[in-house]
């Protein structure tokens, strides 16, 4: 491969700790690298549910980003100081078993 | 943002900017007519061509720098390029699209002489017990994380299903240090007998990328196994563990960080069903295909297909009928249509299109009658395969009563991951598919209220 230093880093927020990612990468890309997988809960079942498609098709990957709700993960770019919060809480009551 | 839809018209809208739909709107725009190319993403390339973000590239190098000409190529032509641009309605034969900004939500209408949809396709998802795990995904997942984001799904990865695509993500993987611990192939394919291999003669450069890739496998002393299938994964929060069957029936269980399991691709034709096209059964009997002369033309005038969306077969028939699609077009739209040899892309595109039925042959689908009654098959709903099966058999014997009973298929995804496993589920025998409605992919609120306008 090329020689060529490494991308900058910047730091960006997951949950509100401080992490490292390449600027340019993937949002998702920023999260797998930080050891997170479970981002949202299945409102209809309350289960833990990660990115898994990673073309926006699935939708399963939705997080917050910048304090834009319902942000796809998977085709949204990391920016440096980019705020960024899963919804992994367990829901307040599920809609049914 | 606008409170009414921005209008702009065009000879032509080239719906999809991946392989077929770069080709078509290059031939398009040299051949004197206006072309837009919308895509939903923020850069041009498809699945195939996606670029690696600027700092990535500067770092590791171009990713697929054919990609990076054809595009240059386009822009270069004068193609009207409209990235993060959703087309999520259409109507009067695809002479109207309707789009929406997918990072502000402004409404748009478009008006065209032809419409190209190059729609592309996805990956095809399969459920079994544990599926919805987070660290379960798709190999095309794995391989955008590999190649774009130069990051490893996992420390130890399982990569399973079937399909000729499972060998560059392995390869992928493997080159960011990734460490395989099983690679599951469904199939029998690379021992295959006599017959089929005489159609993979004709084909030899295909053969020989194969060949390359398990040749990079064995190095790695990553053996394919055939015959063998993922039965059920396991985790608390994420998985942890995979059962494989062997294709002698054994089963062991496989510590693993990361599960990767796709069969194949799914073409996206909701564009063209959406407007009424002419369909029929693709040749794993799971999708309607729109029906197309040689040249990509539907039923509807005036609206082509290209690419996957016609039928899966890959990036090189993708170009080639993305090219004669342009030329159709030019013959019956441009001012002044120069003479074009098209005999040649023919012939490419019907060696291409026997080269897929043979993929199709070398790899076909397990039977979704083997689908547990209690694994989740809409993702989204939680829908399980018994509840389908319970609702095909009380009266619902059809896919859209089905769906009405079950809500499978009614989700954020609408029914993109599901549709093709609840119409096997409750289908009569021929291949259905969820009606395609606007909008056909989900929009933010914020644009119907804005737009005021949605039909």
């Amino acid at each position: 491969m090329s020689t060529s230093p490494l991308p900058e880093t910047v730091t960006v927020t997951i949950d509100g700790t401080p992490s490292q990612a390449w600027a340019g990468q993937s949002v998702t890309a920023a999260l797998v690298t930080a050891g997170i997988w479970p981002l949202r809960r299945n409102p209809v079942n309350g289960q833990l549910r990660g990115p898994f498609c990673g073309m926006g098709v699935c939708l399963e990957c939705e997080v917050t980003i910048n304090g834009r709700p319902g942000s796809r993960s998977c085709t949204a770019h990391v920016t440096d100081g980019m705020d960024i919060r899963t919804h992994t809480e367990p829901l307040p009551t599920a809609a049914h078993g | 943002m606008a409170d009414v839809m921005a209008e702009s018209e065009a000879d032509v809208a080239v719906v999809g900017g991946g392989p077929s739909g770069l080709h078509a709107a290059l031939v398009l725009a040299r051949g004197g007519l206006s072309v837009v190319l919308l895509d939903e993403s923020d850069t041009l390339g498809g699945q195939y061509y996606k670029r690696r973000a600027e700092q990535l590239t500067a770092a590791f190098g171009d990713f697929r720098p054919r990609g990076t000409e054809l595009i240059r190529q386009v822009r270069a032509a004068g193609v009207d390029c409209r990235t993060g641009t959703l087309v999520w309605g259409a109507e009067d034969a695809g002479r109207t699209l309707f789009t929406s900004d997918v990072h502000t939500g402004a409404l748009g209408r478009m008006s065209t002489r032809a419409t190209l949809a190059a729609t592309g396709a996805y990956e095809r998802s399969l459920p079994f017990p544990g599926w919805t795990l987070p660290g379960v995904v798709t190999p095309g997942f794995a391989l955008h994380l590999a190649t774009m984001d130069r990051v490893p799904v996992g420390s130890r990865v399982v990569l399973a299903g079937t399909g000729p695509f499972l060998l560059p993500v392995a390869c992928a993987l493997l080159e960011v240090g990734v460490r395989i611990e099983a690679l599951v192939e469904l199939n029998h394919p690379y021992r295959p007998s006599a017959s089929v291999v005489g159609g993979a003669l004709r084909q030899p450069a295909r053969l020989a990328e194969a060949a390359r890739y398990l040749l990079t496998l064995a190095r790695h002393g990553v053996r394919v196994e055939q015959g063998a299938r993922v039965l059920a994964a396991y985790g608390d929060t994420q998985v942890t563990a995979v059962d494989i069957a062997g294709a002698d029936g054994s089963v062991r269980r496989v510590e693993t960080d990361a599960l990767c399991v796709g069969f194949g691709f799914r073409p996206s034709t909701e564009l063209p069903r959406l407007l009424g096209c002419r369909t029929q059964a693709d040749p794993t009997g799971t999708e309607q295909l729109p029906v197309v002369d040689g040249d990509g033309a539907t039923s509807v005038d005036g609206l082509y297909v290209a690419g996957d969306c016609a039928g899966i077969a890959g990036v090189h028939a993708a170009g080639v009928r993305g090219q004669l699609a342009a030329h159709a077009i030019l013959r019956r739209l441009a001012p002044e249509p120069a003479p074009m040899r098209v005999a040649g892309l023919r012939r490419r595109a019907r060696a291409l299109n026997r080269f897929a039925a043979l993929a199709d042959r070398l790899y076909p689908l397990p039977a979704m009658a083997d689908i547990p009654d209690d694994t989740q098959v809409c993702r989204c709903e939680g829908v399980s395969a018994g509840q389908i099966r319970q609702a095909a058999a009380t009266g619902w014997n059809d896919l859209h009563g089905t769906k009405a009973a079950t809500r499978a298929g009614m989700g954020p995804c609408q029914g993109r991951e599901c549709g093709h496993i609840v119409a096997a589920l409750a289908g009569r025998g021929e291949a259905e598919s969820f009606a395609a409605r606007m909008p056909v992919r989900p929009l933010p609120m914020t644009a119907t209220v804005e737009g005021q306008e949605v039909p």
